[in-house]
């Protein structure tokens, strides 16, 4: 949707004075006034006041202004207000800008920033929403207690079907969220259904480990905590030894398993129980008070410290170990049964799943990459969602917590109508070559190949990303070999606008790192960042060869890329996409002789110190290479 | 698909060196697919020639466009009024796209921006392949649907020499990695097929010799008389 007139009011905001202490705020307008277009300008005090709302209000009405910038602060507070304040208006959010003046301290730089934001205004395609109809049903996969809980809880708004993924498996899955169809298998014949969200619920799998009890084999008297649970056995007048702390060595679930279990036996009558440890881990909800209450019902409580022996007979089994505290050899603990802790690992369909459904793995072979954007139960798709041990041993508040997420996730559904702001990228389908270089590049599987007379090149087909599907990282956008793909927000013009006459520095910043990172460099050292020109964008997967080069041709002297930490990209792997831009331009560079002019640096949103150090190493680096002899004078 | 990959740059500042005002051609087909000739690669070429120009002082006007397919003159009318305006243009499409745009406007000088490679597929991004060398008598239903002219380093017709071991091709060198020798390819997919008796059956040399110069191709049926 391309809006013809566009009507932009401007307010300079001084910020209850905070602003015109360092720079004339009346000069920036008449400057803004003799360059710029717009509809209406006007200086004002403290903008956000109530009284000021209003007559923005007023003079939106007045002189039919359809976008907003306000110039002033940044503060979250007052950009949420005066979102509102213009959506009741009719002006939606993607149509208003907020420019922080609060660093700069001269008019030009007042009037070069304004101007920039301006240029974006007016490049900004007209951001709709999307009213979609999805499948309220959700499908559970998963056969243990996990899966059965997080089924109860989404079928309290919205219908649930729950597979075990072994008498009932998925072997596909197509479509998107909202409407992706599952292909079953029963009784060897497969069936489609339509679901709006898939969860994955499988557990772990626990798996005894004879290494880690010094090779002992397990038999009718030493059992694996697993065999013992499933057994279920009546051990009236027995007495039953767990051992803790060798295998499942960062979970809390077998200390939870044996605790309850300690309950249990002795609630039924078993002799004796004991509970050898080394640490006690009861760091989650419940587990302390059933250790309190374990030991108020007489269960043993012993630590051992390093080497042990395990013997088992026909009769029952020992444990011989030292005890750290007391001053003697060793302490040998006899029972009628031991029971060994196990190893949790992940069920053996998880990898299975993994492929089938485009979702990724990470250590261990868990569900998930370790990666701190990732929440806890996001895959790398929208709507495939993972809940509880199957990305790793969890339990007690924890569980409930994602379970929580999950149903408050899948609920968007629950009414079988969907409403999206259309942000997803669009293809201009006359320069889409289909060579599926996105629909390969996508880290979140967002993107299908569609046919249709309406597509005007000589295949009739384009790329079409999904919005619901669509997180917005617009790594697509910067492969596209055809620059048929545009970011709305993000497109190539107006971040290309940004750099038209770029500072001596220019660095383009993923917004989940680097940008957060520079405005916190800005508290630490003012002075550093006047040389510089901070471009965002949505995730360094979105920077673009071009973007490199056209910053050095309009005259940097050098660009940085500033990208989350390795393996930690929020889209997957957008950082390591930039990196390989990164080495590409500076090739393209050496091979004509401009010098080392690009910088690549990690940097964490918490890191302003890390991030100066970076501007100084760049600043450094150009001051070897000299100013940028490539600049293109037009 | 046609598989091209960028010509270095400095041989392409060579051949633009005497000029001013350059257009780049892109084209939509092939190149685009294989990431070499499309819009992007010309932006990315334009503004790397241009900053090189300017680094010697000597700068240079570049135009920049695209079209669906460099191989019919029909798309290629459409870069007219950009040739007009320059004085060489250096075409990213392959080496029929770039000799085709020359015939177009035969006034202009043309240069070429890619090395044209081979008949390809793309196996994942960044990945292609070599499937086909256009021989003009196909024998893959002989050879369980694997050319020995492409995939035999050798080009042999009737099974493989005595460098193939392992199921490797002598060629292999560290520096390339391990080359499927192209006949245990025919081999073992001739055998899940049950079709190893073709094996037995010789195919006769080809005939390489072009004594009627370059092979055309032209359908009676189909050509249209305009007169
Ligand atoms: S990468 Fe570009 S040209 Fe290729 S399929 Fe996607 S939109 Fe089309
Ligand atoms: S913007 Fe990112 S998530 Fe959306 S289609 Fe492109 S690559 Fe996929
Ligand atoms: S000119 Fe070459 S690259 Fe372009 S479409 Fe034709 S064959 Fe393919
Ligand atoms: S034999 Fe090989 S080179 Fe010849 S046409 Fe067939 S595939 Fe192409």
């Amino acid at each position: 949707m391309t809006i013809t007139n566009i009507r932009i009011g401007i307010y300079l905001c001084d910020c209850d004075g905070k602003v015109s202490k360092n720079v004339d705020l009346s000069k920036v307008k008449t400057a803004i006034q003799s360059q710029a277009e717009f509809e209406y300008i006007r200086e004002a005090d403290v903008v956000c006041g109530t009284a000021e709302q209003e007559k923005v209000a007023a003079e939106i009405d007045k002189y039919s202004l359809n976008r907003l910038l306000i110039v002033g602060c940044n503060d979250p507070f007052i950009t949420r207000k005066f979102v509102q304040l213009a959506e009741e208006k009719g002006i939606n959010r993607y149509s208003v800008e907020f420019l922080d003046l609060s660093a700069v301290n001269s008019v030009e730089a007042a009037v070069s920033a304004i101007n920039s934001r301006l240029g974006k205004l007016h490049l900004r395609e007209q951001i709709g929403y999307e009213e979609l109809a999805v499948t309220p049903d959700v499908l559970v996969i998963g056969s243990g207690s996990e899966a059965a809980a997080v089924a109860k809880a989404i079928s309290k708004n919205q219908p649930v079907v729950r597979i075990d993924h072994e008498t009932k498996k998925v072997v596909g899955v197509d479509g998107f969220p909202g409407n992706f169809t599952v292909r079953l298998l029963e009784n060897g014949k497969t069936s489609k259904h339509s679901f709006g969200a898939i969860v994955l619920a499988l557990g772990a799998q626990p798996q005894y480990d004879a290494a880690k009890y010094g090779g002992v084999n397990l038999d009718e008297r030493t059992l694996s905590l697993s065999q013992f649970i499933n057994a279920d056995k009546n051990y009236a007048g027995k007495k039953i030894s767990f051992v803790l702390g060798k295998a499942d060595a960062d979970s809390l679930l077998s200390f939870a398993a044996v605790l309850k279990s300690s309950l249990d036996l002795k609630g039924k009558g078993a002799s004796e129980v004991d509970v050898i440890y080394d640490d006690m881990k009861v760091c989650a909800d419940g587990l302390e008070q059933e250790y309190e209450l374990a030991r108020k019902k007489g269960v043993n409580f012993l630590k051992y410290d390093g080497e042990f022996q395990i013997n088992s007979a026909s009769d029952g089994a020992t444990f011989q170990y030292r005890e750290p505290f007391l001053p003697i050899e060793a302490t040998r603990v006899a029972a009628d049964y031991l029971v060994l802790a196990e190893d949790f690992v992940p069920v053996a369909a998880t990898q299975e799943l993994a492929e089938i459904l485009d979702i990724r793995t990470g250590p261990g072979g868990w569900f998930q990459k370790d990666n701190v954007h990732f929440l806890p139960i996001k895959s790398n798709r929208a709507y495939i969602l993972f809940v509880g041990s199957c990305h790793g041993p969890i339990h007690g508040t924890d569980l409930y917590n994602e379970i929580e997420a999950v149903v408050a996730e899948v609920s968007a559904f629950a009414k079988g109508k969907a409403q999206v702001p259309s942000l997803q990228p669009r293809v201009e389908a006359k320069k889409c070559a289909v060579c599926l270089t996105c629909y390969r590049c996508c880290p979140h599987h967002a993107i299908e190949i569609v046919h249709g007379d309406e597509y005007d090149n000589m295949y009739n087909s384009a790329a079409r990303m999904n919005p619901l599907a669509c997180q917005r990282c617009g790594i697509c956008a910067g492969e596209c070999p055809g620059k048929a793909i545009q970011l709305p927000l993000y497109s190539d013009q107006e971040v290309l606008f940004e750099v038209k006459q770029p500072a001596k520095i220019v660095a383009y910043a993923c917004e989940n790192s680097g940008f957060l990172a520079s405005e916190f460099a800005k508290t630490l050292d003012p002075q550093l960042q006047k040389a510089l020109q901070i471009v965002e964008v949505p995730c360094s997967g979105k920077i673009d060869v071009i973007y490199l080069l056209k910053a050095l041709e309009n005259g940097a002297d050098g660009v940085m890329l500033l990208v989350c930490h390795k393996e930690n990209c929020k889209y997957v792997w957008g950082n390591n996409r930039a990196e390989q831009r990164k080495e590409r331009a500076q090739a393209l560079l050496n091979q004509v002789g401009l010098g080392d002019r690009i910088e690549f640096v990690h940097v964490a949103a918490n890191q302003g110190n890390q991030f100066n150090a970076a501007v100084k190493e760049m600043a450094e680096k150009i001051r070897q290479s000299g100013t940028n002899p490539g600049k293109v004078v037009k | 698909m046609i598989v091209a990959e960028g010509k270095p740059v400095e041989k392409i500042l060579e051949m633009v060196a005497p000029f001013k005002k350059v257009l780049i051609a892109g084209c939509r087909g092939c190149v685009t697919v294989c990431l070499t000739g499309g819009e992007k690669e010309v932006g990315i070429l334009a503004s790397q020639i241009r900053m090189a120009r300017s680094k010697d002082g000597n700068p240079i006007e570049i135009l920049e466009q695209t079209e669906e397919r460099q191989c019919d003159a029909e798309y290629n009318a459409k870069f007219l009024e950009n040739v007009e305006q320059v004085d060489a243009i250096v075409s990213l499409a392959c080496g029929i796209g770039i000799q085709y745009l020359g015939e177009k406007y035969p006034a202009t000088p043309i240069f070429p921006g890619v090395n044209t490679l081979m008949l390809g597929a793309n196996i994942d991004v960044g990945k292609w392949e070599e499937r086909c060398m256009a021989c003009g008598d196909c024998v893959l239903d002989k050879t369980g649907g694997i050319c020995p002219i492409t995939r035999c380093s050798k080009s042999l017709l009737n099974g493989p020499c005595g460098g193939s071991q392992y199921g490797k091709c002598e060629v292999s060198t560290p520096a390339k990695e391990d080359i499927p020798c192209g006949w245990q390819l025919i081999y073992d997919r001739l055998s899940a097929l049950g079709q190893l008796d073709k094996m037995k059956e010789i195919i006769p040399s080809k005939n390489w010799l072009r004594a009627k110069g370059p092979r055309t191709y032209v359908r009676e049926d189909l050509t249209l008389d305009r007169s």
